[in-house]
């Protein structure tokens, strides 16, 4: 008898003490904390370098691979530069994406910040610019298609306790914009 | 000798896992111990999971799946208590497995054959939090915003995709429809390749035990729903990817890892989870004995092979196979078949020396035949009076109990496990002079082999292959379940033992046990 309610008990203990760490409390974030996040996608210029191969690099390549002149195309990074408060905190080189650096280029950074005001200065500028360019393409096409080569943002931002801003490149209007929670909902 | 720390820290988890057992043992009966079945617990949670989770499939919205879940969560019956069961079932299966994996590494049984079902044990464990990840992510409360955003940061630094996946959680856009019906393909998905991971997980053991008993089973599926009867799950505030998540609930089994990686450089936590995932997996390297004290695999004496099959039967890792007789052993009258172990496969458990009735087969030192000869050497070495009793102690479980509360009378006598024991040791102990023979072994369901007591249990009282001869009186054998830190039960049977067999006529001991061997031989010989 006294076994079988010492069982029930043991179940029991057992029971809320799964159900207690099933939905521990915990914060991720301690407070007064706040964030700026920059996240957006440019398309940068895309350079086609070209050069000719020594006879002795076109002894090693096979014969069907024998060819006088080889390009390789390559994407400008940016230099992103970001100071808050007057104060430089971010100055990065942005390559574009991927294994063989042929996709866009991702910007994805965090800065964390204490809540309040802040003044927030951007600058997003292609790098390496003026050189040989892709002469098969019209240029028309391929600035519709390409980030401007320079965007700067200059704003005095308001982050409220655990509160997070988002600066993204809006493609229609061609310039960086700062989203903040109630306007572009999640 | 400098101490193996591997072996000290086996040695404490042993002791402690032996202690739960006891406990465990006498509020709900061996049969009964959930630890004893924790593997097979974890495929039964798997089968209460399943149920529940296509029940949850019919309500959940990829559109809206904080609000379809919330609307779950709100109904006053079925629906918020197959959440909680979904749930429970899910965090228990975590204990489970964490149980399992830990009596496995206590046991020592992570090395040498075992080592493929430790290898897909760690990926199965690891597919389990995998798959609750995936799991907690569906509900998008701010648990499973971090978890997607912590995920996302660790992903990002494997160079597999080229635009970062944490980009899809900064509310630039809202979150596509695309990510959560990714999430819940993986949700699926991910328990099909755990069957298959756990079909080669058990591929190794003879007749696994996928399930519990019946009992269990339902007594422990009843004990989740009506936890989340009386403690309904609950929701964090939904995802807001443009708040730093604050105070929320989290569950410990799944997300345990998060204020761990959090805290850390991209860098170090990946680190830290290859260094924690290797140690885990190297463990059949690292858990070893060194080689002097590895113990040998069976070999199988041809000359006495009788071809019975009883062994390739009994064998719990399915580690012996019958063969053609080879020339150099074939003779008029003797077996087409012989059996033949692979030592790739056996673990050493030793339970085919009890199989065997010619005593052919068995790891050496420990075939029927070493344990005769050690057993007639025991038996001369001291004088067994009718009021005795010999105790046969599994060496795993009660032998040191046994040891320890021996008086007068009582005679231990270890064995490497119950279903070692070749039955012609219990009638030579009789023959000489013993008023009765103990035969301690570990509750079955807790045997380091498997099938030892299952086995012992036939041979003695159901006739099965190398069973205990007819002619012994079985009023003077018992069979006891015993843990390792049981000393009551133990003590308690031996004392019960020794006063039934005083209640029978005093049997004058043969004392002459040499023509034992002998009679074993010409039985086999007449089959
Ligand atoms: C989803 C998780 C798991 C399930 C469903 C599972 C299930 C099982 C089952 C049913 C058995 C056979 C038991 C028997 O009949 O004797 C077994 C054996 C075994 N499991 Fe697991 N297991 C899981 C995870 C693990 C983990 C995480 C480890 C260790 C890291 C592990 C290590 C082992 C070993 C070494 C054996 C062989 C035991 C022996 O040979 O004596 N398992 N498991
Ligand atoms: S000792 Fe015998 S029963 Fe055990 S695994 Fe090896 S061959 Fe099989
Ligand atoms: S139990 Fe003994 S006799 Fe029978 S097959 Fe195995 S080794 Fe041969």
């Amino acid at each position: 008898m006294t076994r079988r309610v010492l069982g029930i008990l043991l179940l029991a203990v057992a029971g809320v003490s799964l159900a207690i760490l099933s939905e521990a409390p915990y914060a991720a974030t301690p407070p007064n904390r706040a964030l700026i996040r920059l996240s957006w996608r440019a398309y940068s210029e895309q350079v086609q370098a070209c050069r000719r191969l020594t006879p002795e690099e076109l002894e090693r390549l096979p014969i069907h691979m024998r060819q006088e002149e080889v390009c390789e195309r390559t994407i400008l990074p940016y230099r992103l530069l970001v100071s808050i408060d007057g104060t430089a905190v971010t100055n990065i080189l942005v390559r574009s994406g991927g294994a063989r650096e042929d996709r866009p280029l991702y910007v994805f950074h965090e800065l964390p910040v204490a809540p309040g005001p802040h003044r927030l200065t951007i600058r997003f500028e292609r790098e390496g610019e003026g050189e040989t360019r892709d002469a098969a393409e019209p240029i028309p096409e391929r600035e519709a298609r390409e980030t401007p080569p320079r965007l700067a943002l200059d704003e005095v931002v308001v982050l409220g306790d655990r509160a997070v801003i988002v600066v993204t490149y809006d493609e229609e209007q061609r310039r960086l914009h700062v989203l903040a929670g109630r306007e572009a909902g999640s | 000798m400098a101490q193996d720390p591997a072996a000290t820290l086996k040695r404490l988890l042993w002791r402690t896992l032996a202690r739960a057992d006891a406990v465990c043992n006498r509020l709900y009966g061996w049969r009964y111990n959930p630890l004893y079945h924790s593997g097979a617990l974890v495929v039964a949670l798997f089968l209460v999971l399943l149920v529940t989770g296509i029940y949850l499939l019919f309500f959940y919205r990829l559109g809206a799946p904080y609000d379809s879940v919330a609307h779950l969560t709100a109904q006053p019956s079925l629906g918020r208590w197959i959440r909680g069961l979904h749930r429970y079932a899910s965090d228990a299966a975590v204990i489970a497995v964490a149980l399992h994996a830990l009596r496995l590494f206590a046991q020592g049984r992570s090395w040498g054959p075992r080592a493929l079902a430790w290898v897909t044990g760690v990926l199965l464990f690891g597919a389990v939090l995998v798959c609750g990840w995936t799991g907690f992510v569906m509900v998008w409360d701010v648990q499973a915003q971090v978890l997607a955003q912590e995920g996302a940061r660790l992903l990002d630094v494997v160079p597999i995709f080229s635009e970062p996946i944490s980009r899809a959680f900064v509310g630039e856009r809202p979150m596509p429809g695309a990510f959560f019906f990714l999430n819940l393909f993986a949700h699926i998905a991910l328990p099909i390749g755990l069957g298959l991971i756990v079909w080669l997980h058990v591929s190794r053991v003879a007749r696994p035990k996928l399930l519990p008993p019946r009992g269990l089973l339902w007594g422990s599926s009843i004990a989740l729903l009506a936890l989340s009867i009386v403690w309904p799950v609950t929701m964090g505030p939904p995802a807001d990817l443009f708040r730093l998540p604050g105070p929320a609930p989290y569950d410990v089994f799944y997300a345990f890892w998060l204020p761990l990686t959090r805290a850390l450089p991209v860098g170090a936590a990946w680190a830290a989870i290859v260094a924690v995932t290797l140690l885990l997996l190297l463990v059949p390297l690292w858990t070893r004995p060194r080689a002097a004290h590895r113990p040998l695999p069976s070999v199988v004496d041809e000359q006495l092979c009788s071809g019975c099959e009883q062994c390739f039967l009994d064998c719990p890792y399915d580690a012996i196979t019958m063969t053609p007789r080879p020339a150099a052993t074939a003779a008029a009258g003797r077996s087409a078949l012989v059996a033949r172990v692979d030592p790739a496969l056996c673990v050493s458990c030793g339970i085919c020396a009890g199989s065997c009735a010619p005593m052919g087969v068995g790891p050496p030192g420990r075939t029927g035949r070493d344990q005769l000869g050690a057993a007639r050497a025991f038996a001369a070495a001291r004088t067994l009076a009718s009021s005795d009793v010999v105790v046969i102690a599994c060496d795993r479980g009660a032998a040191a109990l046994a040891h320890a509360g021996a008086s007068s009378g009582v005679h231990v006598w270890p064995v490497s496990c119950a279903g070692n024991l070749h039955t012609s040791v219990i009638e030579l102990f009789l023959r000489a002079g013993t008023g009765g023979v103990l035969v301690a072994s570990c509750p079955p369901r807790d045997c380091w082999n498997r099938e030892g007591p299952q086995w012992l249990e036939q041979r003695v009282y159901h006739d099965r292959e190398a069973e205990l001869q007819e002619r012994v009186d079985r009023r003077r054998v018992r069979i006891v379940a015993a843990a390792a830190a049981e000393a009551e039960v133990l003590l308690t049977a031996i004392a019960r033992f020794r006063q039934d067999i005083a209640a029978l006529a005093a049997v004058p001991g043969e004392r002459d046990v040499t023509d034992l061997i002998r009679l074993c031989e010409a039985e086999e010989a007449m089959r």
